[in-house]
């Protein structure tokens, strides 16, 4: 039986799905407490599939996918930006009108100028297949971005939370929305690899959403958030070999089961605990009616 | 936490803020609020109070006259932490996973270092602060759970403990019970003793006369400055609001035939405001109360 559950282990390329998948989804969690914070879950979503074209070009042009994707999902942020200060259209409408177009004219690039990158890649991922470049690829994003929050998550907090107060004592929140979009597109590009631009925003979501049920501080928030994205990464990496399946599909379902059951059980938040709450509120008023 | 360095004072001159759309919210305001006082900023919506608080806060630049806080620009009294903002209620998510230390602690991150690691000294702040609005038992708290009034303390504790000694406050009996307002109001008061300034922007016009000392009266640009007692007249109100103010009056009721003097006015919510004989003010300023009250 251990014989058996230790196979993924003895091969090279299961030990480094798992590796990099716990990296990303770690990094993709800590990152995800803001986005739930900030309310930009659909951001997350619009800048995953708007890297795709900058992936294409990368590839076409000889350049790690990482530079063309990353300057894909900042043009993409501009764009957004551009049509919202410009025209009164609302902000999720101006998000769906720029991504589908530069998800668009990512799939039009690739298929009128087929590489070796194919498209199943892109949208959902491949893993299994990383090559050792992408992998260092991914270690490097990670690195500064994991770096560059640990350092500021503080000021990234309070930004979120109240960016007039964050203005008033001097930090540049200009600077600190730049950072945010920036650290959301090169993650994004990171998770691209190990999900797929479908999958990528589950990712950047779930895990902040499944440990804000849980907490209300912000601290235990992201340790939470962080604990349950390497852990589950990882595991669905793992899984993935028994299953014989997709190694996104797997992360994102057991991220997902995670979610449901904190929607239940969560002490606070949870539907179970509500539930409670709302009977000893009743019992309350009957014994206090009659006494 | 009274301010033993030398007094501040606030001038706003020749005040213009015309925004990138070409829409002109602030013509030629002028006004000047001295160390320890607390003036009231009256205006209908739209009339270019949140511009102006802007514009002391340094969020956008006038495009003629300028805002000078102690004598120096605007960018540097924000650089020492001098101008602290307690936001309307309406601007805040309640349900943001921080507790009460945690937000009060904002106020101190101007002072601390790169990561933002607080100091003991920072930590004394907070703590003073949050038992100056009396709060400290509230501390762990996350700040969705406390009442409207509770979250009105939170916020000044914060402009506190950031050593903000202009106080900008943006509606701060929206949502808070008459026993809480008046518990602010004390607060207030205390905080002017201790040499803040402190400019409120309200729409509960009766409250004014009760503890702001002066007055603004502002539609696009400043109508009216002065003491409270010769601002609020009834033309300048009527100047500021036009027809959106409702009127009781009393002539043309049955107050006079019946009660003369001796009539009680009720009101749910707000406060009114009540205008003599040729429109003065009928105040009376209440003794001031005890220190320590626990009102």
């Amino acid at each position: 039986m251990i014989e058996q559950l230790s196979i993924p282990f003895q091969y090279e390329y299961m030990l480094k799905a798992i590796f990099v998948s716990a990296l990303i989804g770690g990094v993709c969690a800590f990152l995800s407490c803001f986005v739930t914070l900030k309310g930009w879950s659909l951001m997350g979503d619009a800048l995953s599939h708007s890297i795709v074209p900058g992936v294409a070009v990368a590839v076409m042009l000889g350049l790690p996918f990482a530079v063309g994707a990353f300057f894909a999902g900042l043009l993409a942020a501009a764009a957004m930006g551009f049509v919202k200060a410009k025209t009164p259209i609302r902000e999720d409408a101006t998000i769906g009108v720029v991504f589908t177009a530069f998800f668009a004219l990512g799939l039009l690039l690739i298929s009128l100028y087929p590489t070796g990158f194919n498209l199943r890649t892109i949208v959902f991922g491949n893993m299994l297949g990383i090559a050792d470049f992408d992998i260092l690829q991914a270690i490097i994003i990670c690195g500064v971005a994991m770096a560059v929050l640990l350092a500021k998550w503080k000021d990234l907090l309070l930004f979120c939370f109240d960016p007039n107060q964050a203005r008033s004592i001097g930090l540049n929140t200009t600077a600190l929305h730049f950072v945010l979009l920036a650290l959301l597109s090169a993650v994004a590009v990171a998770a691209l690899q190990a999900v797929g631009a479908c999958l990528v925003v589950a990712m950047l979501v779930t895990p902040g959403a499944t440990a804000y049920l849980l907490t209300d501080r912000f601290g235990k928030m992201l340790g939470i958030a962080s604990a349950m994205g390497v852990l589950t990464s990882a595991a669905g990496a793992y899984a993935s070999y028994f299953l014989d399946g997709s190694v996104g599909g797997c992360i994102v379902v057991l991220q997902t089961s995670l979610f449901l059951l904190a929607l239940a059980f969560a002490p606070k938040h949870g539907m179970l605990a509500a539930r409670r709450a709302g009977r000893k509120a009743i019992t309350n008023t009957l014994q206090e009616a009659s006494a | 936490m009274t301010c033993k360095s030398t007094p501040l004072d606030v001038n706003v001159s020749n005040v213009t803020v015309t925004y990138n759309n070409g829409h002109t919210a602030l013509h030629d305001a002028s006004f000047h609020l001295r160390h320890g006082s607390i003036c009231a900023l009256v205006g209908v919506n739209g009339s270019g109070k949140s511009t102006l608080f802007k514009a002391i806060m340094g969020f956008v630049r006038p495009s003629r006259g300028s805002v000078t806080i102690g004598g120096r620009p605007v960018k540097e009294a924000q650089k020492k932490n001098w101008v602290a903002y307690v936001p309307q209620s309406e601007e805040v998510d309640w349900t943001f996973p921080v507790s009460v230390w945690d937000v009060v602690m904002m106020g101190r991150y101007g002072f601390m270092n790169f990561l933002r690691i607080p100091r003991a000294e920072d930590k004394r702040l907070v703590r003073e602060s949050l038992e100056r609005v009396k709060m400290w038992d509230f501390r762990d708290r996350q700040i969705g759970e406390l009442s409207g009034g509770q979250k009105k303390r939170v916020f000044l504790a914060r402009a506190l403990a950031q050593g903000g000694r202009v106080i900008l406050l943006d509606e701060p009996f929206t949502g808070v019970d008459v026993k809480t307002e008046a518990a602010i109001i004390d607060l207030l008061r205390e905080l002017r003793e201790a040499g803040h300034i402190m400019l409120v922007s309200t729409h509960n016009l009766g409250s004014v006369p009760e503890f702001c000392d002066q007055v603004v009266l502002i539609n696009r640009t400043v109508l009216a400055f002065g003491p409270t007692e010769e601002v609020f007249t009834q033309a300048n109100l009527t100047l500021a609001f036009g027809g959106v103010l409702r009127h009781f009056q009393f002539d043309q009721s049955t107050v006079d035939d019946t009660d003369g003097r001796a009539v009680t006015l009720l009101t749910d919510d707000e406060r009114p405001v009540v205008l003599g004989r040729g429109g003065h003010l009928e105040h009376r300023l209440a003794k001031e109360k005890k220190q320590g009250d626990p009102s």
